[in-house]
């Protein structure tokens, strides 16, 4: 690979980093492993190749047919069913920035000692500017690249001396101790669903448009989704294991945002507190321009609009209000005061209900010759993107369901 | 593109993606306007895109029309191309399409920066 291309992996780092660690996963890992220690680890796996398959398509489609996810929606599942998705999808992307926003404002808070409520307007005012100055591959890489401090976790996991037996266990699914089958199960959808997020796919998708992505990029792009992903994955491992090394035991519940960074503390000291903090400020803070970005692209896709960062904010001044307003409407609902955590799970378990309306689309113009040419799925995206659609329905079904039995995993 | 095309294709259409002389996006293929139904060769008279074009397209989108203005109409033989986009043969302006984002660009163009 040359240069420009090592440099262009920055996309699928920062995808991977702010995308897939955010705040779903740091809450879902953390909650899993202090209830079920390292059982769930299974379901990380399963999650993070869902996500390698059908970001590795929308990558393919982007490069290939130049259309980023949210064109394609609309196209194929017409102006109301597409209008519902864009609807649900725009309610998924703010709660999701807002429950990122009040992470980020605990970061601050925890790094500054100032009052979390006076931190929260500070948060949202840092992201906004961030991402009207910086071009969009300065984003990728300062907020990808300083969120690489979550790195910090997997040395934790290793100081915690963790019985690996049981940890190699976990990969397998099986009986489960520790919590009732309906809070088992409410973690495996979660999990999934914190892997899953679609503005995962959003970003993704529409960040290979804006970088211009051709057929010259399909080798960088297996490359981005497979080493982004797995990276990600392996922090998603991290922090389970954290919490079932050290939580479990001590009975800790971690309802507070900030426990995560005290786990590091505990196993690096000062060093790794700091480091950790450092992490989850700027994957958090990655996430929630991600999202914000996500209710742009979804929008101004849907109606047609210019749109872009490459674009001036106002030549395309209806996307830049439209991400303009994700963030004021997040800074809103945070404010009410709402806890970050419980805002995290409702936006990861709502995320799983709009996940076949994003994925499925994919899924038809990925097999489209009239678009993709000789590009088109092969057997293995087609077997596991199939699967992986008919997961994704039966936990888009039972997710609202189940977080209303467990009362939130509360059992 | 002043040939007649098929009342097919033309629906096959609906929903995609305008792009106007200058390679910008300009809108959607909210609607069609069809003449000669009853005929043997029925033809696309024009694009409708935006506003009153949602009011035909179900419940949310008779919501979505109430909340917006007037559509706009673009006369067929203004298509240039229609691939897995459709081209127009002139600029967006010309044609009354992307006044959105002009209504728009004053506020915008005060942040500096903009």
């Amino acid at each position: 690979m040359s240069v420009k291309n090592v440099l262009a992996v920055a996309l699928g780092i920062m995808s991977a980093i702010g995308g897939f660690v955010d705040i779903g996963d740091l809450v879902f890992n953390t909650q899993a492993g202090a209830i079920f220690g390292f059982q769930l680890l299974w379901v990380v796996v399963i999650g993070v190749v869902g996500i390698i398959v059908y970001s590795e398509m929308c990558g393919r489609v982007s490069a290939v047919a130049k259309r980023p996810v949210f064109d394609l929606v609309r196209e194929r599942t017409g102006f109301g069913a597409g209008l519902a998705t864009l609807i649900a999808s725009e309610i998924v992307n703010l709660m999701t920035c807002a429950a990122e926003i009040g992470g980020v404002a605990i970061c601050f808070q925890l790094l500054s000692g100032l009052p979390y409520r006076l931190l929260i307007p500070l948060a949202v005012i840092g992201l906004a500017v961030c991402s009207w100055v910086l071009p969009f591959r300065w984003l990728e890489r300062v907020f990808g690249y300083l969120g690489l401090g979550l790195l910090v976790f997997a040395v934790a996991a290793i100081k915690l001396h963790p019985d690996w037996g049981q940890v190699a266990h976990g990969f397998v699914p099986g009986s489960h101790s520790g919590g009732s089958l309906m809070v088992y199960l409410y973690f495996v959808v979660g999990l999934l669903g914190a892997a899953m997020t679609p503005y995962e796919v959003y970003f993704y998708s529409s960040g290979a448009v804006e970088d211009r992505w051709g057929l010259k990029e399909l080798r960088l792009n297996q490359v981005t989704s497979i080493i982004g992903y797995v990276l990600g994955g392996f922090l998603s491992f991290a922090l389970m294991i954290v919490a079932g090394a050290l939580f479990l035991p001590l009975g800790i519940s971690p309802q507070f945002l900030g426990t995560p960074a005290l786990a590091a503390e505990h196993a690096l000291g000062q060093l790794g507190l700091l480091l950790a903090l450092v992490g989850i400020l700027f994957a958090v803070g990655g996430a929630a321009i991600e999202t914000s970005f996500a209710g742009g692209y979804n929008m101004a896709q849907f109606f047609g609009w210019r749109w872009g960062k490459r674009e001036r904010p106002a030549r395309a001044s209806r996307f830049t209000l439209s991400w303009l307003a994700i963030f004021a409407l997040a800074l809103l609902l945070v404010m009410t005061g709402y806890d970050p955590v419980k805002l995290t799970e409702f936006s990861v378990i709502f995320s799983v209900v709009a996940l076949p309306l994003t994925y499925l689309p994919i899924l038809l113009i990925a097999n489209d010759r009239a678009y993709m040419g000789s590009n088109v799925n092969g057997k293995l995206a087609n077997v596991l993107g199939g699967l992986y659609f008919l997961l994704i329905l039966v936990i888009a079904v039972v997710a609202i369901p189940l977080m209303l039995l467990t009362h939130g995993g509360q059992g | 593109m002043n040939k007649v095309i098929d009342v097919d294709i033309a629906l096959s259409i609906l929903d995609h993606q305008l792009v106007d002389g200058d390679g910008q996006n300009c809108g959607k293929v909210d609607d069609l306007e069809i003449a000669g139904l009853d005929t043997d060769s029925p033809e696309i008279v024009e694009i409708i895109v935006g506003g009153n074009a949602w009011r035909s397209r179900g419940l949310l989108g008779r919501l979505a029309a109430r909340l917006s203005g007037d559509a706009v109409h673009v006369p067929w033989p203004e298509v240039d191309s229609v691939t897995s986009v459709v081209t127009l043969k002139r600029p967006a302006a010309e044609l009354r399409l992307n006044r959105g984002d002009e209504r728009w660009a004053a506020l915008v163009g005060k942040v500096p920066g903009s």
